[in-house]
Order: structure tokens, then sequence, then C-alpha cells
């Protein structure tokens, strides 16, 4: 159990600026997602965490005692990386136990826990076989068994899923969460994926051309995006994001109008989600457009419209399906609107 | 895959054995003329193969100066093999490892120093082994060969150990070792490969070098089987026969360490050869 604190932490590569000043506590057993593309400074974060990367500048504490210069085996943290990196050359069993032999636990006690940790994630039967002879989803376990062998202060994961098919990915996702929550372990995973983010977390940390975007829980990163970026970045499929003016108590697009009530002046970007946009037909409708293309997705129907020279996505029932090429309208719920600064996409409040 | 047409196909198989032949007829060569009796390699015309084959030559062959000589080739070949591959090993993690801009000055040295021909470097080594009163010894000959297959070692070893994921380094000193113990546990035994394929290499420039051995060596109980090959061709004639199958005698320790550990040896070659 521990908390971590970056103070202005930043890494360079020479002209390269992977990571500019970056402010974060982590509280005790929480789960901490750094969300971004890649390049975005995350991958780089962690590893100065795990002490596998220097910083240029700031300072990392784990339990308030600073870590900069200290080696990585003396951190007391463990990590899984994406590839696994898993042991060859050692049976499943002695790649678990590998963490508790280097720290000189007696065999006895390290048989004991080798197995504990493998029946945690379900690997009992296999810990003669070589990593070789495994199945991905079970060497993912096999790296999982291996963070969670000893009692570290920390788990770092970096992608540990993405390696993974779909389905069995969705499943580790659940198996993962539920470890984590038992075990209570402060844990930071990095991910790109914000399906990952948004189930996983307890606070996403959105990261993106080296600066932190947002700091939230999935909740408020979701509903109260802090800029369009992340309003661009979280969801599936993303925000709508729709460039304008706001004139007369509306918003004003060449393809229609949006009343809005008590808002600001000038130019704006406007953004709605999916599922808080309707269709309708083009005389009651605040945007008018052509239908681009219609996809059932089985619990729903993700329509886009051709709205200007963009497409605006909507999410409406699974029987709702429209035919290409349609003349269309989209609704807006006003209440359910984003808005954000035209110039550096800032969020605008619009409500108290 | 498309099948090559049946015509291109013989015509490559008939080019590889014919590459496979002219490689391969000092060797037959080699064999057949450690089989004839002693007046039939100078027999007018040439016989491809001995009319009588007799292993007289072989039994000749087996003096007992062989034992001494196999002895030493075996002592300065093995030991030279030790003390490379362990240093290529440790130079090598170094040099795949350090990102220092010092570090590329220094394997570009290493590169160089392999480049100057053993005539070249003999005298001057000859002269300090000369000032540290090592000639005719076992450490002369392991110290020059030492010095002239490190290069080429390094270099190989370099190129494998480049090709291990350093993500296996990393979550071992995460799960607590540190770099000697990551050395040891993870890179040695993943290097494995590498290390034998570096080893067969400097087995086979040892076993077979002739020229250090005999400018260092000066007495009979000091020869390597090389040298010792001089020992068939006299002031007045060389016996050929035996001077054959002492080369087949010599052959086979290398012919049936490279046999067996071949695929090592391809692999150690290319690793590295694609990437960085």
């Amino acid at each position: 159990m521990a908390t971590v604190t970056l103070n202005k932490l930043g890494k360079r590569f020479g002209a390269l600026v992977a990571l500019e000043a970056l402010d974060l506590a982590i509280e005790d057993g929480e789960f901490l997602v750094l969300l971004g593309p890649s390049g975005c400074g995350k991958t780089t974060t962690m590893r100065m965490i795990a002490g596998l990367e220097e910083p240029t500048s700031g300072d990392i504490l784990i339990d308030g005692t600073r870590v900069n210069g200290i080696h990585a085996r003396d951190r007391d943290l463990a990590m899984v990386f994406q590839n696994y990196a898993l042991y060859p050359h050692m049976t499943v069993g002695e790649n678990i136990g590998y963490p508790l032999k280097v720290r000189g636990v007696d065999r006895a006690e390290r048989l004991r826990k080798v197995e504990a940790a493998a029946a945690q994630v379900e690997l009992s039967g296999l810990l003669l076989r070589r990593p070789a002879e495994l199945s991905g989803g079970q060497r993912q376990r096999v790296a999982l068994a291996r963070a969670i062998v000893r009692t570290p202060r920390l788990f770092l994961m970096d992608e540990p899923l993405s390696n993974l098919d779909a389905k069995l990915r969705t499943v580790m996702r659940a198996e993962l969460k539920h470890l984590q929550q038992s075990l209570g372990t402060t844990t930071i995973y990095v991910t790109h994926d914000q399906v990952e983010a948004m189930t996983l977390a307890d606070r996403i940390v959105v990261l993106h051309e080296a600066r932190i975007q947002q700091v939230g829980t999935p909740h408020e990163v979701y509903t109260r995006p802090a800029n369009t970026f992340v309003a661009g970045f979280i969801g599936s499929p993303p925000m709508n994001l729709l460039a304008g003016e706001i004139r007369d108590g509306a918003f004003r697009h060449a393809a229609g109008t949006v009343p809005l009530a008590a808002a600001p002046r000038g130019e704006v970007v406007l953004g709605a989600r999916p599922e808080d946009l309707a269709l309708a037909a083009p005389a009651d409708a605040h945007l008018t457009g052509t239908v681009f293309s219609s996809e059932l997705l089985g619990d729903s129907t993700l329509v886009n419209v051709a709205i200007g020279d963009g497409l605006v996505a909507v999410k409406v029932g699974p029987d709702e399906g429209q035919r290409v090429g349609a003349a269309i309208g989209v609704r807006v719920a006003p209440a359910k609107t984003h808005l954000f600064a035209a110039e550096g996409g800032r969020r605008l409040e619009t409500q108290p | 895959m498309r099948r090559a047409p049946l015509a291109r196909k013989a015509a490559l198989v008939a080019a590889e054995l014919a590459v496979a032949a002219f490689v391969l007829v000092p060797f037959f060569w080699m064999v057949s003329v450690s089989l004839k009796p002693p007046d039939e390699p100078f027999a007018i015309p040439a016989r491809l193969w001995p009319q009588d084959p007799t292993f007289e030559n072989y039994i000749a062959a087996f003096r007992p100066e062989f034992r001494t000589y196999f002895l030493n080739s075996l002592v300065v070949s093995l030991t030279s093999v030790a003390i490379t591959v362990g240093l290529a090993l440790v130079a090598a993690y170094a040099f795949s490892r350090t990102k220092l801009l010092i570090v590329s000055g220094l394997l570009a040295l290493v590169v160089l120093a392999q480049m100057f021909p053993h005539a070249a470097i003999i005298i001057p080594i000859y002269k300090m082994m000369r000032a540290g009163d090592l000639l005719n010894t076992y450490a002369s000959l392991i110290i020059a060969y030492v010095s002239v297959t490190l290069p080429v070692a390094i270099w190989m070893l370099r190129g494998f150990l480049k090709g291990l994921p350093q993500s296996l380094e990393e979550a071992a000193s995460i799960d607590g070792a540190g770099p000697f113990r990551v050395f040891r546990e993870i890179v040695v035994p993943l290097a494995r490969p590498g290390i034998i394929a570096t080893a067969v290499y400097v087995l086979i420039v040892t076993w077979q070098e002739f020229l250090f051995a005999l400018s260092f060596t000066s007495t009979r109980d000091m020869r390597t089987l090389p040298v010792g090959m001089n020992d068939f061709i006299g002031q007045y004639g060389i016996r050929y026969g035996e001077l054959m199958a002492s080369s087949v005698l010599i052959s086979i320790p290398v012919v049936a360490v490279f046999y067996v550990l071949q695929r090592y040896f391809v692999a150690g070659i290319t690793a590295g050869a694609v990437k960085g």
C-alpha cells in the first residue's frame, strides 16, 4: 500500500519532450489509469515511477519518500509488461517465484506463495510448463501472478491487455479489477484504450502531447470533458464536435441552429455525445444533413449523418436504422451539450 | 507460394552441387591420399581413389607425439575458448546496453583491432612474449589466441545480445535482482545460443592456428597439432600419406563439434544482422 506523488515530473530525450512538468497525487489503494494516444508520455511516466527511466526534472515520492535515483529493485513494486516479459528459460512456477527467490525467501515458503498466487489467477495445473507452451491469456496470468506473489507497495501495469484478443480482454479486464479490489494495492495502469480506462479506473489521467489534459473519475471525464481533446478521445464513438458561433441565444452552424440559453457569445465548439442526440424529420430538427452510414451494433444503431463537411454520429434504437443518402435531421438536447472555446478547446462552463 | 518451374529448379540444384563439389574436392583429396600406400600419391596417371585403400598412414600418424600435440591443442584451444567467451560476453553486454558516445568509439576500435593481419602483429607479439619470458608456454599461445579472436567474439555476442528483449532485464530488476544477478540469471541463460556459436568460432580458429603456434613454441613437447604436422615435411621429402592422415584426424573433432552445433553457429552469425 502506498501513495505516489509526482512533483513537476519531466523527461526529455535530447530535444524531444516526453513529459512536461507533471503534477499528480495518487492515493493509497487507488486504481489510477494513465490514458492517452501513443507518444503522449504515459509509458514514460510509468517507467520513471518504476525506476527504469530517470526523470530529467522533478521528483517522484513513494509514501512521501523521494525515490529519484533509487534502483528499481529497491522501490518495492511489481510491474506487468505489455509483452509480459516472462523468463523463457524458467518454468511458470519459477517465473512466479522469481521475485521471492531474489529476495531470499526460503524454498518451502516460496512454493506455498507461488501456489497461492497461481490459484488466484487460475493457473494451478500449469506450474511446470514453460511460457512458450502457454496461450496468450495464460501468459498474461503468469505475469499477473508474478506481480501479486509478493505484496508490493505498488502495481504498475503497462498495457497488459493489449496483446489479447477482444473476447479474452473483456474477461481479463474484469478479473484484473476484481483482483485489485480484493488486494487493495495502489495500481497505476497505462493504456490507450479508453474503454479499459473507463471500466477499470478509480481516476483517469488523460495525457496528450506530454501534458495532463484532465484528471478525474471516469464519470467526470465522460460527462464533463475538460477540453476538445478529452471530448474527442473518450467515448466510443467519441463526442461529436461542431464548430460554430453563438449569437442571439442560439448556436449557429451552416447546417442549422441549436437554441442555447445562458450561453457565452462568440465562436465556440459545440459537443454532444451520440447517445444525447436524436434523429428527426428535417423540418423539426436543429441540424439537417444526409445519412452517410447506418450501422446496427446489436443493442443500438449508429447513424452517421453528413452535416456540413463533417460527420455527426447519432446513437438510436436497434430498429431505427436509416437508408443511406436520405435527408435527415438531428435534434440536440440543449441540457446535454458541452461548449468549448474555439481557440485552444478549453471547456466553457454553461451551467452554474 | 508459387512453385518454381522444374527447369529452373534443376538448374539451381545443379549449381548447388557444383559449388559443393568445388568446396569438397580438397577434402576428398585429403581423404583419398591418406588412404593410399606411400608410393601411390605420385603414381601417374593419378588415381582419384586408391586402388588398395590402406590404414597404414593412420597407424603411422598415431605416433606417441600425436598424443602430446593433441593434448597441447586441447589445453590451448579450450582455455582460449573459455577466456575469450567469458571476456567477450561481459564486453558485448556493456556494448549492447550502453548508449554513450564513447562506447561506440570503443566499439570501432574493437573492429579496427581485428583488421590487422596476423602476419603483421606476430613479431610485436613475439617480442612481448620474449620480454615476458612466456615463449614456449601455453600462456603465450592462449594470450595470442584470445587477443586475435576477442574482437569478432565481442561483435558476434553483441549482435546476439542486442536481439534479446530488454523488458526481461527490466522485469528482473523490478523483481528485485541487481545488475549482476540480472546478467547471471537472465542474460547469460538467454544468450546461450550466441555463447555456443561464439565458442565454436573460437574453437575452429584456435584449433587450426599454425603461425603463432609455430613461432612461439620451440620444443616438441609444446607443439600443437597443426605445427606437429610439420614433422612429416622433412628436409628430403614430404610424407604425404601420413600428413593427410593427420589432417583427417585433426579435422574430425572440429567437424563433429560444428555438425552438432551448426544451428547455433548460423543463428549467432546472423543475429543482429538485420536490425541495428
